[in-house]
């Protein structure tokens, strides 16, 4: 079992240490403490739009499936057969109504029941079938698509979970006329053998962009004759925030308006009729004022805990496989309901910036390899996480809040993780402001 | 005008492994027409709709130039230090050749060095070749990776 872990030595106000990075045992305990006990993200559901459709998924280091069954209730089930352990699903994404072990040859439905039992005089009148299920999620929760599931069945209600940042997850689905997303334009991974949390931590850094991704822009400002690396300096008026539970968002909304194309990324991209066409059909559903609210967040970078970042237009899977190993997936989106044009340019512009050749995302995944080998310096045992704590205030929902530059979003997973690991009360506590310095 | 023997071929596609493995990268985009598609999808062994399916890359020649000039910029992190490879082409078949166009096959194996890491990758590519001018050019480039729809860490010297 795990070693007494101080954590008030591990996570601080302003700090976190470097054995959270390293440490295997930390490592361990996340995998139970934060991924046992917690909603974690496992996909969309048009990912297994149809009946009988299947997709593999890990909570935590844990193999399992996320199936859609035929009155349309989603499971998740874990991956491993009930009689000596073997995997009962091999294929990534498939469709069937059941899954056989090869093993012995017994079969599940994708309700997770056990159905099949070959040669059963073996086992005698007194077996109970339903007695070796598939062990599944205690919960499976659906919030505008997005799929998560808890092992544990005393976790709140997911709204609850996901606090602050249902607010920006209904603007991003909400970018369709229909307020439907589709995920079914498949995926791309990359990893690096690092920490997770390094991942989570860049997903809604906004300090980090005008060096990790200078090429980048400046490719940009080439072609759209604009400097948006105006958007991250000192004088940006966008915000980084503190969504409760964990989860945070960078907030690029202030500064948008209606009339603008689609998103920051696509700007240029769509044709002034299809950017004009949908422009009409979101007024016509959300009228102007909600029509405002939501182009002018199109371009979101949210981190909720533990496991999804919404960034662009992607859902991004961070799966941790070891201390030092991470794999990651990322979902982009198309829209349902608006001129096919506009759902190209979306991918066009995913492609630029992300995946493993992307223009943008793996000068990042860089920086964590960078930081796994520095970390390997002892004597300096901290990571400074001050960023902001000079000016943190409240916006007008109610949101801590700093420059979009600042690390507010790194101590909100931070003081949730802290709370998960030291096994305190679920109901979590608001960040406290600091007081203000005496001149 | 011309037709394309699988010599020729060879000869275009050895010389591109050069120049690749050189990162001599205007080079390469001198062996591309102007409405070259280069295309790296990710969806394993399926054929897919690029304009419904994300792909690795799919960039026409303004993105192969944002590309490489990023790539000459000194600020691809994930290119500094530049990864060193060395691509063995082979297996080149001419698929459909007619007068200025043919369709050509071939495999590839790709090492690639970089921080100490060694990586090995294979893949086939499709090409649509095109005389223009007095050259055959590259107008239609797929790499289809062995492993395009598993993780891959790290994809940003052009395959």
């Amino acid at each position: 079992m795990q070693p007494q872990i101080n954590f008030d030595d591990l996570v601080q106000e302003h700090r976190v240490h470097r054995n959270i990075y390293v440490e295997p045992a930390i490592f361990d305990a996340e995998m139970e403490r934060i991924f046992e006990h917690n909603w974690v993200y496992v996909g969309h559901e048009t990912e297994v739009a149809e009946s009988g459709d299947y997709k593999m998924v890990r909570i935590g280091t844990q193999p399992a499936i996320m199936t859609r069954d035929e009155d349309g209730g989603i499971h998740v089930l874990m991956n491993r057969c009930m009689h000596r352990g073997a995997t009962i699903c091999q294929d990534e994404r498939g469709n069937s109504s059941y899954f056989r072990c090869w093993y012995h040859g017994w079969t599940y439905s994708n309700r997770g029941d056990l159905i099949g039992v070959p040669y059963p005089g073996g086992y005698g009148k007194d077996f109970d079938k339903s007695r070796f299920g598939l062990v599944k999620a205690a919960r499976v929760g659906n919030y505008r698509g997005l799929v998560f599931a808890s092992l544990d069945p005393s976790v709140e209600e997911l709204e609850d979970h996901l606090a602050g940042a249902s607010y920006f997850i209904d603007l991003f689905m909400d970018l369709s006329p229909e307020g439907r997303i589709d995920a079914r334009c498949g995926t791309h991974k990359y990893g690096y053998d690092g920490n997770w949390k390094f991942q989570m931590e860049n997903g809604v850094d906004g300090y980090h962009p005008n060096f990790v991704h200078q090429s980048f822009f400046e490719g940009q400002g080439k072609k759209f004759g604009r400097k948006v690396m105006k958007l991250f300096t000192d004088a940006a008026t966008y915000e980084s925030k503190d969504l409760g539970n964990g989860h945070s968002i960078l907030d690029m909304a202030p500064t948008r308006r209606v009339n603008r194309p689609v998103a920051n990324i696509l700007r240029g991209a769509v044709s002034q009729a299809a950017n004009d066409a949908y422009v009409r059909m979101l007024l016509d559903r959300y009228g102007e004022d909600r029509t405002a609210e939501i182009l002018g967040a199109s371009n979101v970078n949210i981190g909720v805990f533990p496991n999804l970042l919404i960034i662009g237009i992607q859902f991004r899977n961070v799966i941790p496989v070891n201390t030092s190993r991470t794999d990651v997936h990322l979902t982009p989106t198309t829209l349902v309901g608006v001129p096919d044009e506009i759902n190209v340019a979306r991918l066009r512009a995913h492609e630029a910036f992300y995946g493993p050749a992307g223009g943008g995302a793996p000068d990042d995944v860089e920086m964590f390899n960078r930081c796994t080998e520095g970390l390997r310096v002892k004597g300096a045992e901290w990571l400074e996480l001050s960023r902001g704590l000079n000016r943190e205030h409240r916006d007008g929902r109610g949101n801590l809040a700093a420059h979009i530059s600042d690390e507010v979003p790194q101590r909100a997973f931070y003081r949730m993780w802290k709370q998960r690991m030291a096994g305190e009360q679920r109901a979590s506590e608001p960040a406290r402001l600091r007081p203000a310095a005496r001149s | 005008m011309a037709s394309l023997d699988r010599s020729t071929a060879e000869n275009i596609l050895f010389e591109e492994a050069r120049i690749l493995d050189g990162r001599r990268y205007r080079e390469w985009l001198d062996m591309l027409t102007r409405d070259v598609i280069y295309w790296l999808p990710c969806s394993g062994e399926e054929d897919t709709d690029p304009n419904r399916r994300v792909s690795i890359v799919y960039d026409d020649a303004e993105r192969l130039l944002r590309r490489v000039e990023r790539l000459e910029s000194g600020m691809a992190h994930a290119q500094s230090p530049p990864s060193r490879t060395r691509r063995i082409v082979s297996n080149v078949q001419i698929i459909n050749g007619r007068e200025g166009e043919a369709d050509v096959n071939s495999a590839f194996i790709l090492y690639e060095l970089r921080h100490g890491k060694e990586r090995i990758f294979a893949g086939g590519c499709e090409y649509r070749f095109r005389f223009e001018g007095e050259r055959w050019k590259v107008a239609f480039k797929k790499a289809i990776l062995v492993n395009n729809d598993e993780v891959i860490d790290n994809l940003t010297f052009i395959v």
